[in-house]
């Protein structure tokens, strides 16, 4: 047992520290640091910097053109972004979508789609969730019917993050009625310029549309670009939702979020009462015992002695954990989290923010956008239900 | 980065575990608690398990393991609810084996090691509450000879042990002190705690001692946050016996016709259970790896670790009763005796609330394992 990583470990998140710090764009890690808005151009540009050096499917082994890194050089590098101040990886398609094409996916759907993927070129789209189908996944109603050499597509798929960017979406359609919900699903990739796609953003309670409505209105799909077999789709999409396990937990994020909370609380001048700084020393605990459990794991994969079936737990932490310090980082600003200013979350705004600090703007949204961690991917209550079966056995 | 045990220590482990197991069963447990709280047969048997001189160096005949052996054991005598003070001796052998006098450790160590001496950590004051640098007793010299007076509370087989360890203050800086039990001028008053093991108020009036160092208050941070470390591993396992125990009630216990496992109410609560077992058994490796560290860095993760064990602790204890409605609170079923257990572990140097003051008081712009 040791806490240290090697000196191989350390060598490597040096080499990724020098690169990020001379790659990441200054305006880019200042509007994450300052949790201002990031346009389509600045997650693009990053994802595209990463995708020239090899790094944007960082986790994708050696043979599919990724860097074949082990689970704690992952986590390394994951740490080294999210500190520098790195917009997250749209996931989608390097971390999402990619693994299930290379797992399931034929050869040429992988020469067709994954350069485009690993070069940050194409924009991916998640379509899982219906108006109907939210934690019950497996109830989705899209249907996918086959004619000929392809497919005609109707339905309706929401809550799609960033969906009016996509240029590709991957689907969970229903091709069967027959037997269990879960074995009539079939995973479909669709050209979201297809005729007959319709993208509708949702505004959400903090003003910004980040989710969407995808209607598809008959819409055709060749057949060949059906992943796998035609009603194994289930499987494939559990496959996905198991690939990232310690991701999920986000602590790299929470860390570098924990400096900025207290940057606020020393600027609002709450640092000094202890009533509320010893929420900020709870918070301080949860986020050293989460990066602790995600470190065990790490340690599990590393050696492959003891396999720990701990997702769920880090999954409710880490969502737990974000909403917490957005919470309390707009409580912090009290009364000056108030003004809702739409543009002052803008990098650069020049008009004056009642009180005088500009970087209170985004405090009260980001708290009401971060509802939805313990909302999405398997709700919270879902998760405990998972949690719980593994103990009762 | 490594969390995985060796051979030797999943060895140790087997041992443990196969004795509390076997030779550790509630039956025993409570017939020790009822003749008030210790047995010396007991303690036997787990130096005999080389548990004793676990911490006490090969050369002073014990094993010179470290503190990842000392969280095996503590984790295991938790799952049993141990009552035989294991957390003391390791105490008193690390504070001796650092910080006393050859003489004192060759006169001492040996038989700590072998079980035949237990020494204890005597530093509890009345009006010191969880500051380890309030002290009242006092030490003089004269003539080459030192004495202790004062009162200490809530001492660890207090009227059974072999000797002290004693904080007094040396012209007014604290300093430590050996002290025997048979020593002139130590009278010793025994009861039972909440948890069903033995403590004693002890008081010192001009009783002879043994310097071990004039650096006190350093060596006595020292036992205590050997003790944080102790109280996190041994929760680990009091908690772990918890969950376990009630997983298998929820399994078989039967209301409105089905077993209580199928309600969603009792699941996640179990669920939350399984979170904060979790969460403190990584804090617990935390603690353990962290012990060895600069006193700054070290003192900074015991606070965080005890904070997250205290929370745990509480959580899981109560929640246990909870889940199994009024046999939980009955003194003939388990589950109760653990409860009380995790509820006296969390009080034992510091309680939550001052390890959650320390965390505050010491926190840094940035904040992590490795930070």
């Amino acid at each position: 047992m040791d806490l240290a990583f090697t000196p191989e470990e350390l060598a490597f998140r040096d080499e990724i520290r020098t690169w990020v710090h001379a790659n990441l764009p200054k305006e880019i890690s200042n509007k994450v640091h300052a949790a201002q808005r990031l346009s389509r151009e600045d997650m693009q540009r990053w994802a595209k910097i990463l995708g020239k050096k090899g790094w944007l499917g960082y986790g994708w082994p050696k043979q599919f053109g990724g860097p074949g890194w082990t689970a704690v050089q992952k986590h390394l590098f994951e740490e080294e972004c999210a500190l520098a101040g790195a917009p997250r990886i749209v996931p989608f398609g390097p971390v999402m979508v990619a693994p299930v094409i290379m797992a399931f996916g034929n050869a040429e759907q992988q020469q067709r789609f994954l350069p485009g993927i690993a070069s940050g070129e194409v924009w991916w789209s998640q379509g899982y969730s219906e108006p109907g189908s939210g934690s019950d996944l497996a109830s989705v109603k899209t249907r996918a019917e086959r004619q000929g050499d392809k497919y005609i597509v109707n339905g309706q798929k929401t809550w799609t993050t960033l969906g009016q960017y996509g240029e590709w979406i991957f689907c969970l359609v229903r091709t069967s009625t027959e037997g269990k919900p879960q074995t009539g699903i079939s995973f479909l990739l669709v050209d979201m310029k297809s005729p007959g796609v319709t993208v509708r953003p949702i505004k959400l309670l903090d003003g910004e549309c980040e989710v969407n409505e995808v209607w598809f209105d008959n819409v055709e799909v060749p057949a060949e670009n059906l992943i796998g077999e035609e009603n194994k789709g289930w499987t494939y999409a559990k496959h996905l939702l198991s690939h990232e396990r310690t991701n999920i937990a986000d602590v790299n994020r929470a860390k570098r979020e924990l400096e900025r909370l207290k940057r606020i609380a020393k600027a609002e001048g709450v640092w000094e009462d202890t009533r509320f700084r010893d929420e900020i020393a709870k918070l301080e605990v949860d986020i050293v015992a989460l990066e602790m459990l995600v470190l065990r794991v790490l340690s599990a994969e590393k050696s492959g002695k003891n396999s720990l079936d701990i997702a769920g737990l880090l999954k409710i932490k880490g969502s737990e954990i974000q909403q917490r310090y957005t919470e309390l980082m707009m409580q912090a600003a009290g009364p000056f989290a108030l003004p809702f200013i739409f543009e002052a979350m803008e990098a650069g705004w020049q008009g004056h923010f009642p009180g005088g600090v500009v970087a209170n703007a985004p405090l009260a949204s980001n708290y009401f956008n971060m509802r939805k961690t313990t909302i999405y991917g398997g709700s919270n209550e879902v998760q405990r239900n998972i949690v719980s079966q593994t103990v009762l056995g | 980065m490594d969390f995985d045990f060796s051979e030797d220590q999943e060895q140790l482990r087997d041992a443990v575990r196969k004795w509390v197991d076997k030779g550790y069963d509630f039956e025993r447990r409570r017939a020790i608690v009822n003749a008030g709280g210790f047995d010396r047969a007991v303690y036997t048997e787990l130096a005999e398990l080389g548990l004793a001189g676990l911490y006490v160096s090969e050369e002073h005949g014990g094993m010179g393991m470290g503190p990842v052996e000392a969280m095996i054991a503590m984790e295991e005598l938790g799952r049993g609810i141990v009552l035989e003070p294991l957390a003391q001796t390791l105490i008193a052998s690390a504070v001796l084996q650092t910080h006393a006098p050859a003489d004192v450790q060759s006169n001492w160590l040996p038989r700590i090691a072998g079980g035949e001496a237990i020494v204890v950590l005597a530093h509890q004051e009345r009006g010191a509450r969880h500051h380890l640098d309030r002290c009242k007793a006092e030490a003089k010299e004269a003539g080459g000879q030192w004495t202790v007076s004062g009162t200490k509370s809530i001492v660890p087989v207090g009227d059974v042990a072999d000797a002290f360890i004693v904080p007094a203050l040396a012209s007014g800086q604290m300093a430590l002190f050996l002290v025997e039990r048979g020593a002139a001028g130590v009278k010793t008053e025994g009861y039972v705690t909440q948890d069903g093991s033995r403590a004693a108020e002890v008081a010192f009036s001009n009783s002879p001692a043994q310097l071990i160092t004039k650096n006190g208050l350093t060596a006595l941070q020292e036992a205590a946050d050997i003790g944080s470390a102790c109280i996190c591993a041994e929760g680990v396992g009091v908690m772990d016996k918890t969950l376990a125990i009630t997983a298998e009630y929820m399994n078989t216990r039967k209301q409105f016709g089905v077993v209580i496992a199928s309600f969603q109410a009792l699941r996640h609560r179990l669920a939350d259970m399984k979170m904060q077992l979790e969460l403190a058994r990584s804090m617990s490796y935390y603690a353990s790896l962290k012990l060895k560290a600069p006193e700054t860095e070290r003192r900074q993760a015991m606070a965080r670790a005890r904070y997250q064990l205290g929370t745990s602790m509480r959580f899981v204890g109560q929640s246990a009763v909870q889940l199994h409605g009024g046999i939980g609170v009955t003194d003939e079923y388990i589950v109760s005796h653990y409860f009380k257990k995790l509820t006296q572990l969390e009080m034992t140097f510091g309680d939550t609330l001052h390890h959650l003051g320390e965390v505050s008081s010491r926190m840094q712009d940035t904040a992590g394992v490795f930070a």
